[in-house]
């Protein structure tokens, strides 16, 4: 199975069986996704046999909707529930993914999760590695998955 | 008398879920109480008795494998069942938790079906 495939099947998991929302992916993305408008963006570092980083961005008001399914109360505004829940996201897609690339585990190591927002800001990352960006559709709007990936194997 | 659980977990929104989880697996308790790492795990230890620990392996602070040891150090505690649920599932780590002491594991993301069949036996 491909890295996109594995990205594609796990989000669509998790969606659907913790956030309780169908997302439809799209065609990958290739070239720039920067910058970011009322958006957050949740991501997880990689480090070990692979380095890299895997996000989750998303536009504020469909950030906004998914925690209110994720967590079953209303949410109007970028708050601690939200940037905890688009952190989790992230927490959870990155460990999927790290399954893909290790069965035993101990040679990859997870960050902590963490969360940027604003009116606009960059997402920035080396410019020489594998970067696979996936495009979701909700019934509240659209999101990207991004992961970038450098093997040192 | 009714069965208490700590969940251990950083993330208010995961230990929200697995509380939901919880409920909707029918799994009955008197006391859900929560930590957000293995320090505060081992502080609401120190003065409650719980049934089951639902901890998560990654945290800041002290990590879920930190906090099976100290568990497994301390007389008073250390024979409570304790069931990681993480995204953690690689065999290595998996494999210390359980030589741990752990006596489960769930993976993110799970359903409720899945925590019931891997605790409804626990309790």
């Amino acid at each position: 199975m491909s890295l996109t495939k594995q990205i594609i099947d796990a989000t669509t998991d998790i969606f659907t069986t913790m956030v309780m929302m169908e997302v439809t992916p799209g065609e990958p993305i290739t070239g720039r996704v920067n910058p970011f408008h009322a958006s957050i963006s949740g991501m997880v570092g990689m480090a070990g046999s692979h380095k890299g980083m895997l996000a989750i961005h998303i536009p504020e008001p469909v950030a906004m909707a998914i925690t209110s399914n994720f967590l079953g109360l209303e949410v109007d505004a970028i708050n601690e529930d939200v940037q905890d829940a688009i952190g989790e996201l992230a927490n959870m897609l990155g460990g999927n993914v790290k399954s893909f690339l290790t069965e035993t585990g101990s040679d990859i190591k997870l960050s902590l999760p963490s969360t940027i927002f604003g009116q606009e800001y960059t997402f920035q990352c080396q410019d020489e590695v594998e970067t696979i960006v996936v495009p979701f559709t909700s019934s509240d709007g659209k999101f990207l998955v991004e992961l970038r990936l450098q093997s040192e194997a | 008398m009714g069965k208490k659980v700590l969940i251990v977990d950083d993330s208010s929104t995961m230990r929200k879920i697995v509380t939901r989880s919880l409920r909707q697996a029918g799994l009955d308790f008197e006391a859900i109480l929560e930590a957000g790492d293995g320090q505060e795990a081992l502080q609401i230890l120190g003065g409650e008795t719980v049934d089951l620990i639902l901890s998560d392996i990654n945290m800041p602070n002290m990590d879920g494998l930190t906090f099976l040891k100290e568990k497994a150090a301390n007389a008073a505690i250390k024979d409570i069942p304790v069931v990681m649920i993480s995204t953690e599932t690689g065999s290595d780590i998996i494999g210390e938790a359980k030589s741990l002491g752990a006596v489960g594991a769930i993976k993110k993301p799970f359903t409720p079906d899945q925590v019931n069949e891997t605790i409804g036996s626990l309790i």
